[in-house]
């Protein structure tokens, strides 16, 4: 079809095409690494933590662990851990007895964390899989500051428009082309006038309208007014700002009514449960879809955030990039970053993907001529865009995005009317910030 | 050897034996040490650390930042003002209605009302569970989803909104509070009561005074120790009520209170010193009141 036509020739450096050649190129490189890491770690530990994924997450560390196991002849301890409990108690928890390897986020959180010396340098292993590695995802592993890089990129997703196809089309609208502002204010109208949700949010975590959020800053004002703007080189009272948040309120009156008592999962089980029209929301959540029915997983679809500033069209994504970092104080440095390496090499990652991961890789060797639509879909919304954001609270520093951006949007989202002074007041806590 | 007189002449002066002084010194010196190593040094360092900048991980990063932090919390933060009203009204409540409602229960169950072995056990068992069992019990109960929410026939699309709404959520967890508040209030004053003389409640009784009028002029006084810990426990536990709320929130927005912001700017991916700058405020609202409250009691004593 002329879509992915499209797709192909737009496709930017961070997708990649190439396989066979890079991946044999790569694997060659790796293998005389490996050889001399399984001389020097045969018989020791190493310890791994999941972050969050449930017993998939699981399937998937031990069948990557094995494999590791098998190479290297050292041994790896497993444990899973809440994603959110990880998150918040980061800091201490890298400062005391941490576990060697585990998956991690790029951007404010590995870059803070590295630069404090909380997480490994890994410039060597990222160097031994440059080949295998776009240069956009190595890029966005590096710190700006040290210039080292403290994450080995894997995965990433988009945030975008989710919704059931087959409710699209009870409605009489073609699922494949809510493409404008007004076609997605028509979505929502009908789903509405049907007495279901129009747009569904989950606000109680802090976190999820900020994906909302995002998207319409950079609609309204595109990429590089939102980066600006996360990073005080614009302000919050400005004009520009505030449009974004006339747009937003346009979603209030579609929202559901408990928008405050339900976090991302909530929001997940509304699409489930067919209670809602649409939902703007990371894709990570397709697997949950995937193991209620596989007709339920069929009639999910995701496209691009509708287009509101023509000037913009639908040139930006929030598209986060996930990866394995190290811990500077585990007990087993050497052997952490030989197991990082591992998974964020090919072979590691088609181990992964064989136990049932069905993330999108960034890796040049990762193949994608066997993917389901939905996996395709995805591929071709994170290809439509040229700008690529990481998400509001990787892109901007911990203490203003979460205890700060964070509560503005909720504030916002229970009283609109009160947006001129929740402006002025993050502008304030702001400036108050030490900058140095 | 040491003469009798000798040994009635040193226990008379009261001077200790080498045995006494090294009982003493570690019955009462270590405990007295851990409590200066792990609470008045990590205390002392938290107010000093609130008049800096810092993010908690590397030391040569501590910033000198005078009042900035203060500035900031009054001036530049709602929620800080949001949740002095919550603890206020959390204070008030406990005040008014649940530690009151704990007093009148051990009060009746010491009589021996009908049915107190029922009480008694209904109260006592929210107190066995910690705050934060209590909140999952009742997050799961009334969440979108949840099985009070069932029970209504209502799903997570068209639930009730009970913990996202300001109108009720307030009163919905002051309940679930209370629950464990009364039980503990409760069980406080029934130890107290059983030690008050029943020869005095049957000589007032005689002499023709109300339930109210010995409860009041005989009871109160007599308990005045017990008097004491529950009001520093009431004053306490509302300012320094946590548990429940972060369980069931995560993040003070929807509810705040003076720890959940002590909490977010502790812990988390924001650390900054404004947490320290929270705890140095909240532990001053504990503090004034406290020993104010005592110097006039033991004052009264010691009259």
């Amino acid at each position: 079809m002329s879509e992915e036509k499209n797709v192909v020739s737009r496709r930017s450096v961070l997708k990649g095409a190439a396989i066979g050649g890079a991946a044999l190129a790569a694997g060659g490189a790796l293998t005389t690494e490996s050889a001399s890491a399984a001389t020097r770690l045969k018989g020791s530990t190493v310890k791994w933590t999941t972050r969050g994924g449930g017993a998939t997450g699981d399937k998937i560390a031990k069948a990557v662990n094995d494999a590791f196991t098998k190479k290297t002849g050292a041994k790896v301890v497993a444990q899973q851990v809440n994603s959110d409990d990880f998150q918040n108690n980061f800091a201490q928890i890298m400062q005391g007895s941490p576990d060697d390897a585990f998956g991690w986020m790029a951007g404010y959180r590995s870059n803070h964390f590295g630069e404090m010396g909380l997480l490994a340098d890994l410039t060597r292993e990222i160097n031994r899989l440059k080949s295998t590695l776009p240069t956009a995802a190595i890029k966005g592993s590096t710190s700006p500051v040290s210039k080292k890089p403290y994450i080995l990129p894997t995965t990433y997703y988009p945030w975008a428009l989710h919704y059931r196809k087959s409710m699209v089309k009870d409605l009489g609208m073609n699922p494949e082309s809510i493409n404008t502002w007004d076609d997605f204010v028509k979505l929502m109208t009908l789903t509405q006038k049907k007495g279901l949700v129009g747009y569904s949010l989950g606000a109680k975590g802090g976190w999820e309208a900020m994906g909302t959020f995002d998207i319409l800053n950079a609609r309204v004002n595109g990429y590089k007014y939102h980066i600006d703007l996360l990073n005080g080189r614009a302000k919050w009272t400005d004009a520009r700002t505030k449009e974004t948040f006339k747009y937003f309120a346009q979603l209030i009156p579609f929202m559901n009514d408990n928008v405050m008592d339900i976090s991302w999962d909530g929001m997940r089980d509304l699409l489930l449960q067919k209670k809602t029209g649409a939902m703007m929301m990371g894709s990570w959540f397709a697997n949950d879809f995937k193991a209620k029915s596989q007709a339920d997983y069929d009639d999910l679809w995701v496209v691009p955030f509708p287009q509101i500033n023509p000037k913009f069209g639908r040139d930006t994504i929030d598209a986060p990039l996930d990866g394995i970092s190290v811990a500077a104080n585990g007990k087993n440095v050497d052997g952490g970053k030989a197991l990082a390496e591992f998974w964020a090499s090919p072979e590691g990652i088609k181990e992964a993907v064989k136990a049932g991961d069905t993330n999108i890789y960034v890796s040049k060797s990762f193949d994608t001529s066997s993917y389901d639509a939905f996996n395709k879909q995805k591929l071709a919304v994170l290809a439509s865009a040229q700008n690529i954001m990481f998400f509001l609270d990787r892109d901007a520093r911990g203490d203003f995005a979460g205890p700060v951006v964070g509560p503005a949007i909720q504030n916002f989202i229970k009283k609109p009317a009160d947006i001129n002074k929740i402006l002025e007041n993050v502008q304030a806590q702001w400036d108050a910030l030490p900058k140095n | 050897m040491k003469t009798a007189a000798t040994i009635k002449k040193n226990r008379s002066r009261r001077s200790l034996s080498k045995t006494d002084r090294f009982t003493l010194a570690t019955f009462v010196g270590i405990p007295t040490l851990l409590q200066i190593i792990l609470l008045w040094v990590p205390a002392v360092v938290t107010v000093i650390l609130s008049f800096t900048y810092w993010n908690g991980i590397r030391l040569k990063d501590i910033q000198w930042a005078g009042i900035q932090n203060y500035k900031n919390i009054f001036f530049n933060n709602p929620l800080f003002y949001q949740a002095l009203k919550n603890n206020g009204i959390w204070l008030a409540f406990f005040v008014l209605i649940a530690t009151p409602l704990g007093i009148l229960l051990a009060y009746q169950i010491d009589r021996g009302i009908k049915g107190h072995a029922f009480y008694e056990s209904i109260y006592y068992l929210p107190v066995v569970l910690s705050l934060a069992v209590i909140g999952i019990i009742w997050n799961f109960m009334l969440q979108p989803g949840g099985f009070v929410q069932g029970l209504m026939g209502r799903d997570i699309g068209n639930a009730i909104s009970i913990y996202g709404d300001p109108k009720i959520n307030t009163w919905v967890i002051l309940g679930i509070a209370s629950w464990r508040h009364i039980g503990y209030i409760m069980l406080l004053y029934l130890s107290g009561l059983k030690s008050v003389d029943p020869a005095l409640k049957e000589a007032a009784a005689i002499d023709g005074a109300t339930e109210w009028q010995i409860f009041r002029k005989i009871i109160l006084p007599t308990m005045q120790p017990v008097n004491i810990i529950i009001v520093v426990i009431t004053l306490i536990e509302s300012l320094r009520a946590f548990d429940l709320v972060y369980i069931i929130y995560g993040s003070p927005t929807i509810f705040p209170l003076l720890n959940l912001l002590v909490f977010q700017n502790f812990a988390g991916q924001g650390i900054s010193m404004k947490g320290a700058a929270y705890a140095v405020i909240l532990l001053l609202l504990c503090i004034v009141p406290i020993i104010t409250y005592l110097r006039i009691s033991f004052k009264e004593d010691l009259k």
